[in-house]
């Protein structure tokens, strides 16, 4: 059977923690309201709301167990669902730290109270996590029956995982990764082989970053991309190779050579296939030659534990912002500028690194402004619509390896330090950062949120933790 | 058709009461043409079709330029100005091409969460007879 977890960002499991566990020794109770992701590899709910139930007026001494949720918030709590497309589950504390399950009266009340539920809220799936202080339990209840919780993952700076009891770990780790697991630990390191990482765009920057994951030991990755190497790509593009621009055809005197080249030179997926195999044998490799606007491609991320956006596209951005606040994936978006005024003069030059967090404030790329409605607008429109329109015509934009080294380390480093929750506690957000390479400097930049944001606030309208139940910005199948 | 195409449809429907000619395209967006909207008596014809299309990104995509009859002019003989492009123009619904003039107004700091295509109409229209 497949894992059935929870995603739950920093800031609500902080908020969850907080009223469970106040220090009184007793129980106390929520609801999460969720959205839901399922694919072949795991059934994900999504929290996107916590509703704290006040003790004495919504959480009462019970008429079976010791306490219980009132009707009144039940029902509250469940009409929210059905209207919203959401999925219920209650929530209680035990006491323990690292083990936690269900009392027998506990499995009791669902049995009475959840077939009626997943009625209410419009066909569920509902039901009931118990938390300790470092563990959850759950019981899941569709109409086909009844599933036990895998685990839950709080989305943050620093991730955490909380299982119903300690995992059993296994003895030592490949060789290969000995040196780095004494840092995080086997535990790390199997928390790496199970990953499975979304990469967008494995040009200069995408071809970095998946040779850096694929040697930390990333179990599956799954690479997006549908161009194909040219020679002007070589320099920055891992591994490749003159055969795979087919260069003996490109630099060929003949014009329908150099075309046969355009079409049949490698995939840049395909290298990076062969870049990732070799680094690590076992890496379940994924290669979509296509684009993430096509929503079959774009679902192929719903799953995923962390993305990397490495494509310059408004459209690739706005797919990768709604994938992280939609399915509670963080990400970071890497890359690189060298501006050249009309006479050729070469500007500041940066690089970018942006961690992306599905949290409001969590460096939403629309409430940035980082996405431009007016450009998705345009790159819509086919290439002669553009020309028709007088819109700037693709021109070639400088690019060196160097540069994107920086973003693409630093965002592989992120991504390790978040995963495996390397950073310092105290560290209380991430933001952005550009390094200005003439003048040797990170900066870090604030990032802004938007109350009505469609992407990472709690407005009604917003995606935010929907999952499944809320369309992609992607094209029509 | 994608549903939030569909709603925005509906809402310029809703809010111009005109005839709507609608074509889908190939990635669940749009074209659509409003029928008979007043330009304002500056302008001649002061009638005209609106066409623009909506792409699947709606509401995160602007939705601009819009096209209007191709011959038109302004009555007091002046150019018609900033933003109203006519050479090598038209309007490209899958069914034909058909000549028009262009009016590219794009939205900057565009808030998807308020501006609908309906409210774009809107400003462009009111933009237009403003001139």
């Amino acid at each position: 059977m497949k894992p059935i977890t929870f995603r739950i960002t920093a800031e609500q499991f902080s908020t969850l923690h907080a009223h469970l566990f106040p220090g009184d020794g007793d129980e106390h109770g929520a609801v999460l309201l969720a959205g839901i992701s399922e694919t072949e590899r795991e059934t994900r709910f999504l929290v996107r709301e916590v509703l704290l139930a006040k003790d004495g007026a919504d959480y009462v001494p019970g008429k079976f167990g010791y306490r219980m949720l009132t009707a009144d918030f039940v029902a509250r709590a469940s009409h929210k669902c059905a209207q919203q497309k959401l999925c219920y589950f209650a929530v209680h504390c035990h006491g323990g730290t690292d083990s936690v399950g269900f009392s027998a009266v506990d499995l009791e009340s669902h049995k009475r109270g959840y077939p009626a539920l997943i009625d209410i809220t419009n066909g569920g799936p509902v039901g009931a996590l118990v938390f300790a202080i470092n563990a959850v339990a759950g019981e899941i209840w569709t109409r086909h029956g009844t599933a036990a919780l895998t685990g839950m993952t709080v989305v943050g700076l620093n991730h955490r995982r909380l299982f119903p009891e300690p995992i059993p770990r296994r003895n030592g780790c490949a060789a290969t990764f000995d040196r780095q697991a004494l840092i995080f630990g086997e535990i790390g390191q199997q928390h790496l082989a199970q990953a499975k990482v979304g990469i967008i765009g494995l040009g200069g920057v995408g071809s970095l970053i998946n040779e850096l994951v694929a040697r930390l030991g990333v179990g599956e990755i799954v690479a997006i991309d549908y161009d194909r190497i040219e020679s002007s790509n070589r320099s920055r593009v891992v591994d490749s190779t003159p055969w795979d621009a087919l260069e003996w055809l490109s630099n060929s005197r003949w014009r329908w050579l150099r075309r046969l080249a355009g079409r049949w030179s490698r995939r840049k997926v395909r290298i990076a296939e062969r870049v990732a195999c070799k680094a690590n044998p076992k890496v379940r490799f994924h290669a979509l030659p296509n684009d993430v606007t096509s929503l079959q491609v774009a679902q192929q991320l719903a799953d995923a534990d962390f993305l990397f956006l490495c494509a310059d596209s408004m459209q690739s951005r706005l797919v990768f912002n709604a994938l992280v606040h939609q399915y509670l994936i963080p990400g970071i978006q890497i890359g690189s500028k060298v501006p050249v005024d009309a006479e050729g003069r070469v500007g500041n030059i940066f690089s970018v690194e942006r961690l992306v967090l599905p949290d409001s404030g969590g460096g939403c790329l629309l409430c940035n402004q980082l996405i431009v409605a007016s450009k998705l607008q345009e790159e819509a429109l086919s290439p002669a619509e553009r020309e028709r329109q007088a819109y700037v015509k693709g021109v070639k934009a400088p690019s060196v390896i160097t540069l994107n080294a920086l973003g693409s380390s630093q965002a592989a480093n992120d991504f390790l330090f978040s995963f495996l929750g390397l950073f310092n506690a105290s560290l209380a957000s991430a933001g952005y950062r550009m390094h200005f390479a003439r003048e040797r400097k990170w900066k870090a930049v604030d990032v802004e949120s938007e109350e009505t944001c469609l992407h990472c606030s709690g407005s009604p309208r917003s995606a935010f933790a929907r999952g499944d139940r809320h369309s992609l910005p992607c094209k029509a199948k | 058709m994608k549903a939030e195409i569909e709603t925005a449809i509906q809402e310029i429907r809703d809010a111009f009461g005109c005839a709507l000619e609608i074509e889908r395209d190939a990635d669940g967006g749009a074209f659509v043409k409003a029928l008979n909207l007043e330009l304002g008596p500056q302008y001649e014809p002061d009638r005209s079709w609106v066409a623009f299309r909506i792409t699947y990104q709606y509401p995160f995509a602007d939705v601009y330029p819009h096209m209007v009859v191709p011959n038109l002019r302004r009555r007091d003989g002046k150019a018609l100005g900033e933003a109203f492009h006519s050479e090598n123009q038209a309007w490209e619904p899958p069914s034909g091409r058909q000549p028009a003039v262009m009016v590219s107004r794009s939205s900057k700091h565009r808030d998807p969460a308020v501006e609908t295509a309906a409210i774009k109409l809107a400003k462009v229209l009111d933009w237009i007879r403003t001139r």
